[in-house]
């Protein structure tokens, strides 16, 4: 069995925060060697993002950045120097993918410029994450994960319909565009060993996150009508609810019989013929609502969640990061993996989403220090002298 | 111009979001995707009877042909019907995955297993078979044998320990939320069919180095958790078990959402450092709020966020969400409008970026041509796009029966008459639907526009 599968295929990563580096971690845990390019000035701004380990702002602490980037090998490059942008045309002479996420004109040099790369390196492929994409009257506004999640849509249907519209938990919009600039590169990989052709592939995180809306977009284009945020009034199914120990949510769905969900609950008037179809529910909900209430404060959370699986119901719960850590089944499926960072120190990370049966998922590297492999990748790979390394370092290249 | 998946074919077993949806996408890159479907109606795809949308709201006659979230979800693809329970058509199945590369599918562990079509039977008939299991839990761990729904899952996979409003005390002070709120939309049924089509495409590429095919077994639960790394990864470090600070931000402000002209219209801001909070007290024409003690350095101003939103809340208020975007862009300060679905469809960014794309329907689904949300990359060798409408039941039984299969006209014949393929769903009645003005007090639906189809896209013009 392979380590990974894309054993072999070389990757650089450029730019920054989470999106591409997200994007190459995913194309790392499958196998993929790649080489990260920091800023030898400050690195990745993801650095300085919060949290922190011991919450000491310390540039090799940054709990993103540790979870975004195992796996790879680290640089030091200024592609705006001379010396630099040579080094840099030797990095993608090596590559298979390119993944870069600069804004479309803060390229920091005209190699990186589409029409350059295609020029020089025929078989790469060559992927760029934005906000808005390369093209159109947005392409260069500002923006952050939360504008992106308000203009993909996303946004306006997350919270409660008698508040604000809420933001996402933790950059999600930049995870999504990750993993779809991931898709479609390994997408163009495949297709290369019969092409032997690179191309470029434009991914914008606005119209990944807008992607997700499969009801609210064909409520308008089919009748016209704007789907909001979940309401507040109902039956209180489907929606968080209070248990005991906090907070759950009980559902119809599973194709049980109501009697099943009633049963569990344990509030006999919940055997109400009246609330037995998903009309009545609509129609009874405000009493319905006060009976899960009731009932639901008899449960604590996991054993509510144990009970309705047992009975192939599908309730859920809200749980922590404490919980999904210390979670045995995500322990007996193997998820952690123990990674020790020479400044951070030992925990245990989060792993690979799914399980493939031709490869072993590994944590091979914590993330690298700021230039960690300068020496390796550039002397011992690429064959420039110690000499050549001292004198870039002085003139601040790497 | 060439397709990446050209000459890739997929038998998609899959039902409800997640993996049809990777279907489509696999079809949009020019994969021959085979859905097989049934027409029974207790265990045809949900999404063809219980999502809707109805063009104009009316079901109709032929309403599993007309529901918008199914044509969504199952765009570019070819459909033939086999009803499972019958042991001739699982035998047929069989010989369809044998000439096939890639299958999709959803069932129960419990349910695959009982129809023989888990991997080690149909690597059986076909040894470099790619195939995703995609399930709530996984095929192994406790809580194997439980099903799931992404809606309940998605909280349970830890988005709501991220998610949620601050709260307000009666003096109107906030601090970081107590209660959890949801993302919604199904979140993690997209974050599965992301991670299945990245599997896939890995597990083509290695196929093609090696020959070795895939089982890829894919836990929502655990896809769900591997997006909240950087979460789980606080907690391991420093305990921390949750993170609920509204729209807010750890170190930035101003960073929310704001109310603006109009029903539900809202705008956000993010303001990163000390010359985009000059630029945007300039933008607001508030020197006085430049200089304020409360608000002239960063951590002042992120401690005293509740004064001020109040302001900003003021003034965007009474103005269109559009034009508020305009004046901070132009400074560069990051803003957007937080867009509904009319929004989107009607945006100059979408439009000239061709996002919404258009798939023309059969006559007899009364549909005609709609648009669809497209995917949010573009490659440049390659017309990856919707190719083609959703099919309709069982529309393409003939090609996969007599074309792919073999089978001789009579053999097709006997199929049918033993009722285990069809082409018109039996046993559903049509639905009733929910009238528009009804929805609106339900909250459902927010509002809506009777004559959204000659609609105009309206003019963001100052």
């Amino acid at each position: 069995m392979m380590a990974g599968i894309l054993e072999g295929v070389r990757v650089l990563e450029m730019g920054g925060n989470v999106s591409a580096p997200f994007c190459a971690k995913l194309l790392a845990d499958y196998g993929a060697d790649v080489i990260k390019v920091e800023s030898p000035h400050v690195g990745d701004e993801a650095r300085r993002m919060g949290p922190f380990v011991d919450d000491d702002p310390h540039p090799d602490k940054s709990v993103p950045f540790l979870y975004l980037n195992t796996n790879k090998r680290g640089v030091t490059l200024d592609p705006a120097t001379v010396a630099g942008e040579k080094l840099l045309g030797q990095l993608l002479h090596n590559a298979d993918i390119l993944i870069e996420n600069y804004p479309p004109e803060e390229k920091p040099t005209p190699l990186l410029e589409t029409g350059a790369l295609a020029e020089r390196f025929p078989s790469l492929i060559a992927t760029s994450i934005t906000a808005f994409g390369q093209t159109g009257p947005y392409r260069n506004h500002a923006a952050t994960d939360l504008v992106a999640t308000a203009m993909s849509g996303l946004m306006y249907h997350s919270g409660d319909s008698d508040q604000e519209p809420l933001r996402n938990a933790l950059n999600q919009s930049y995870y999504v565009a990750g993993i779809n600039g991931a898709v479609a590169s390994t997408a163009a990989l495949f297709q290369r060993m019969t092409t032997g052709l690179g191309q470029s592939i434009d991914v914008s995180t606005v119209e990944c996150l807008a992607s997700h809306l499969v009801q609210a977009v064909p409520y308008y284009s089919y009748m016209g009508a704007i789907k909001g945020r979940r309401p507040v009034r109902g039956s209180g199914f489907e929606e968080l609810m209070p248990a005991r120990d906090g907070y759950v949510i009980p559902s119809v769905q599973g194709s049980q019989p109501w009697t099943t969900v009633a049963d569990l609950i344990g509030v006999p008037e919940l055997h109400d013929e009246r609330f037995a179809s998903g009309s009545g529910r609509i129609e009874y909900g405000e009493e319905i609502y006060n009976l899960l209430v009731q009932g639901l404060a008899q449960w604590d959370r996991k054993a509510l969640h144990q009970a309705s699986g047992e009975r192939r119901l599908v309730f859920g719960m809200a749980q922590d990061a404490g919980d999904l850590v210390e979670c045995p089944h995500l322990r007996e499926r193997d998820f952690f993996r123990t990674v020790n960072h020479p400044v951070a120190g030992e925990a245990v990370y989060p792993g690979l989403g799914p399980r493939l049966s031709g490869m072993n998922y590994a944590v091979e590297r914590a993330a690298p220090l700021l230039g960690q492999h300068n020496r390796e990748i550039y002397r011992d790979e690429l064959g420039h002298t110690d000499a050549e390394l001292a004198q870039w370092r002085a003139l601040e290249v790497i | 111009m060439t397709l990446p998946l050209e000459g890739i074919r997929v038998v998609d077993l899959s039902r409800v979001f997640a993996m049809p949806y990777c279907g489509a996408y696999l079809a949009d890159m020019g994969a021959e995707v085979i859905k097989v479907e049934t027409h029974h109606n207790q265990f045809v795809d949900t999404t063809r009877t219980l999502n809707g949308p109805y063009p104009d709201n009316e079901p109709g006659e032929l309403h599993w042909e007309r529901a918008g979230t199914y044509h969504t979800l199952n765009h570019g693809k070819l459909s033939v019907t086999l009803d499972l329970r019958s042991q001739e058509a699982l035998e047929l199945l069989k010989q369809l995955v044998a000439v096939s590369d890639v299958v999709l599918e959803n069932f129960t562990p419990r349910v695959m297993r009982r129809f023989g079509l888990d991997y080690a039977n149909l690597k059986a008939v076909k040894p470099d078979v790619i195939m995703v299991s995609n399930t709530g839990y996984g095929h192994s761990g406790p809580w194997t044998d439980f099903g799931a729904m992404a809606t309940a899952l998605e909280p349970t996979h830890g988005t709501g320990a991220f998610t949620g409003y601050l709260d307000v005390d009666g003096e109107g002070n906030t601090s970081p939320g107590t209660v959890p709120n949801k993302i919604a939309n199904s979140y993690t049924d997209f974050l599965a069919s992301w991670t299945a089509q990245l599997a896939v495409m890995a597990s083509l590429f290695h196929r093609a180095r090696t020959g070795q095919g895939m089982w890829i077994d894919l836990a929502m639960y655990q896809v769900g958790a591997s997006f909240m790394g950087e979460g789980l990864l606080d907690f391991a470090f420093n305990g921390r078990r949750t993170r609920r600070i509204g729209n807010r931000h750890e170190t930035w402000s101003p960073h929310g959402c704001y109310p603006c002209l109009g029903n539900d219209e809202w705008v956000v801001m993010a303001v990163r450092n000390d010359a985009e909070w000059a630029a945007f007290c300039g933008v607001l024409e508030m020197p006085e709020l430049a200089s304020d003690p409360r608000f002239n350095e960063p951590v002042a101003r992120h401690a005293n966020q509740d004064a001020l939103d109040a302001v900003i809340s003021e003034w965007t208020g009474s103005r269109d969400k559009y034009r508020v975007m305009a004046m901070l862009q132009s400074v560069g300060v990051p803003a957007g409008p937080v867009f509904n679905a009319r929004d989107m469809l009607s945006d100059p960014h979408f439009r000239s970026r061709g996002y919404f794309e258009t798939a023309e329907h059969p006559q007899s689904t009364q549909l005609g041509e709609r648009e669809y949300v497209s995917r949010g990359w573009r490659m440049s060798r390659n017309d990856v796009r919707i190719h083609k409408a959703a099919p309709l039941l069982g529309e393409d039984n003939a090609y996969v029966l007599s074309g792919v299969l073999g089978l001789s006209d009579s053999r097709v014949a006997e199929l049918e008459a033993a009722d285990a393929v069809g082409a018109s769903l039996k046993g559903s009645r049509v639905p009733s639907s929910v009238p528009l003005d009804r929805q609106v007090e339900l909250g459902w639906t927010v509002d809506y526009d009777a004559g959204y189809r000659e609609r105009q896209p309206p003019s963001h013009g100052d």
